[in-house]
């Protein structure tokens, strides 16, 4: 069996695979990831984690808690391999580490074998990943573009982020934000309520104004695969399709992608199983 | 007297010593400096700048590379000369002018007292020469790039010592290097002093970086030789000459891809576009800012661009 392990700076997020299909997947809180291995190991009773790797680099109390914790559960003798990626993917069980980058391409390419350019909008940062020369950008030094901008927004507004696309649907105009740094576009956001948009116009605008930040980064092509929890968000989706000009594609869970990368990686590793 | 010269950025350090003097490379204090500029756009001359004006370099003057490389550096050059330091300027050809280069050469012969040992362009001549051969042997993967970057970038000013730099040279190791991709380092070089260890670290072995094999490519017995080969800095001309350059670079050193470092607020980081358009390599992009050991999103590009070379087809 084969699960890949994607621990971010937001959600944390496991998906197994079995025989080539997925056979679990989940998301949680980035401080809760500890729960996918559990949850993991209830919805398949069978399995450990026997492969794991006890490196100077997982021997944080966490790690060593759930290898503890795993190691004494009833097996069958069947391994499992663990990759892990995220920001935390090194201090977290895994029998190899691989970054969100080689993760994104190698899970996109399980939905579409001939994907060009992938855009994985995180929550701290945004990857564009061309798969068509093997090149990447990652926007990490300003949170326009990124979960982060976002979530500035939903706080202002004191809204779920969850709530923000379905906000963007009742607006009959979009507010014009123009500022792409994400701190002075609360500003302007609160120019344009004080001039008389509604909150959802003005969602409607965060939208757009965040489009338009991650369509700079993107290279010429015809069609983008957008990837990561923060496209959940139709309303963000919708602006990125007529701002970009590009047919997008939304892989199914989006937010675990990643994860499902990490999972094929491994089966890389052990083609066995 | 021998002075000690502060240079900006790539003058013949052979015609310094020529001229009894000591060439100081103020960039090569820059990465492990703990100087926060008071007013900077790239930090590689703010911080010499500063190191000079608040007197914690020891320079008896300066002599400017104004054009042709580096455009900061006018500005903040004169900035040192407003403090006091003696201050030449000195300017590259942008269409390789043979003449124009000889004229510049001689100027900076003067501004330093004028030739005064002849014997300096052999000694520095044959010192290059194991410069090449040095940068060869971590072509054919028997050393390690940080050790032969290390070397080439002090042939800037050959560590103001061309007896004793000839000594550290033949002491670099030799040894077989065990890597899983060759990539070629373009661009000014990185402002993190360990950015070739953690390159080494991801199984990234630089067989080229750009900038340190002008160093040890220009030279010459003479000023003539010296006029012809300096026109003809790849920085300094035109950059189809510089893609051209790096090309037959990339294909005789057989490079899986490209890292092009660019500096914060560094004109040459416009430059990016256009080699990501004319070199048929993977291009990372990194950009560094104030001096620092390499950051964890250095890190991050650096694991992913080796696993984007070694994984995916």
């Amino acid at each position: 069996m084969n699960t890949g392990l994607d621990v971010g700076s937001t959600t944390a997020k496991i998906v197994r695979l079995e025989s080539g299909i997925i056979t679990a997947s989940k998301v949680v809180p980035s401080h809760r990831w500890k729960e996918l291995l559990e949850y993991g190991n209830k919805w398949d009773t069978v399995e450990t984690i026997a492969t794991v790797e006890t490196t100077e680099a997982i021997q944080t109390p966490e790690a060593t808690e759930i290898i503890q914790a795993t190691e004494t559960t009833e097996t069958t003798g069947t391994a499992e391999t663990i990759v892990s990626t995220g920001y935390f993917r090194k201090t977290v069980p895994h029998t190899a580490a691989i970054t969100e980058i080689t993760a994104a391409s190698l899970g996109v390419r399980y939905y579409i074998p001939d994907a060009q350019v992938i855009v994985d909008v995180g929550g701290q940062d945004t990857k564009v990943i061309d798969l068509r020369n093997n090149t990447f950008l990652i926007n990490d030094k300003c949170s326009a573009g990124t979960g982060a901008f976002l979530e500035l927004a939903a706080h202002y507004f004191d809204i779920p982020v969850e709530s923000l696309g379905k906000l963007h649907t009742r607006a009959s105009r979009c507010a014009r934000i123009n500022n792409t740094c994400g701190v002075f576009a609360i500003s302007e956001m609160i120019s344009q309520l004080v001039g008389g948009y509604t909150m959802e116009e003005v969602i409607c605008g965060i939208h757009q104004a965040f489009a338009r930040r991650i369509a700079q980064m993107i290279p010429p092509v015809e069609t983008v695969v957008l990837i990561g929890g923060t496209v959940l968000n139709q309303g963000l989706v919708e602006s990125f399709e007529s701002i970009h000009g590009s047919t997008v594609v939304v892989p199914p869970s989006p937010q675990t992608v990643n994860a499902l990368g990490a999972a094929l990686y491994g089966k890389k590793l052990r083609p066995e199983q | 007297m021998t002075d000690t010269v502060g240079i900006t950025a790539l003058i013949p350090p052979e015609l310094v010593y020529a001229c009894r003097h000591r060439p100081l490379d103020v960039n090569n204090v820059v990465p492990t400096s703990s100087i926060n500029p008071r007013s900077k756009l790239c930090a590689w001359t703010a911080v010499w700048r500063d190191e000079i004006m608040e007197g914690r370099m020891d320079i008896d003057s300066l002599v400017v590379v104004a054009g042709g490389d580096c455009h900061n550096a006018l500005v903040d050059g004169q900035k040192v000369a407003l403090s006091g330091v003696p201050t030449h300027y000195f300017f590259y050809p942008f269409d390789r002018d043979p003449d124009y280069m000889a004229s510049q050469l001689k100027g900076l012969a003067r501004f330093l007292g004028g030739i005064k040992d002849k014997e300096m362009f052999r000694t520095i001549s044959g010192l290059k020469e194991k410069g090449l051969a040095l940068d060869q042997l971590r072509v054919d993967d028997r050393a390690r790039a940080s050790d032969v970057f290390s070397a080439l970038i002090s042939f800037g000013d050959l560590q103001g010592d061309p007896a004793a730099f000839e000594e550290v040279l033949d002491t670099i190791p030799h040894t077989d290097v065990e890597y899983s991709s060759r990539v070629a380092l373009i661009g000014v070089p990185p402002i993190y002093p360990d950015f070739h260890e953690v390159a080494e670290s991801f199984g990234l072995h630089v067989v080229y970086d750009e900038l340190p094999y002008e160093f040890v490519r220009l030279g010459g017995n003479d000023m003539q030789a010296l006029a012809g080969s300096y026109r003809n800095y790849s920085f300094s001309g035109p950059i189809t000459g510089r893609i051209e350059m790096i090309r037959q670079e990339l294909d005789r050193r057989r490079v899986d891809g490209v890292i092009h470092y660019t500096q914060f607020a560094c004109h040459h980081t416009l430059e990016d576009e256009i080699f990501r358009a004319h070199l048929d390599y993977p291009v990372l992009t990194v950009q560094g800012d104030l001096p620092r050991p390499s950051s964890e999103q250095l890190k991050l590009r650096l694991e992913a661009f080796s696993e984007m070379l070694e994984v995916m087809p």
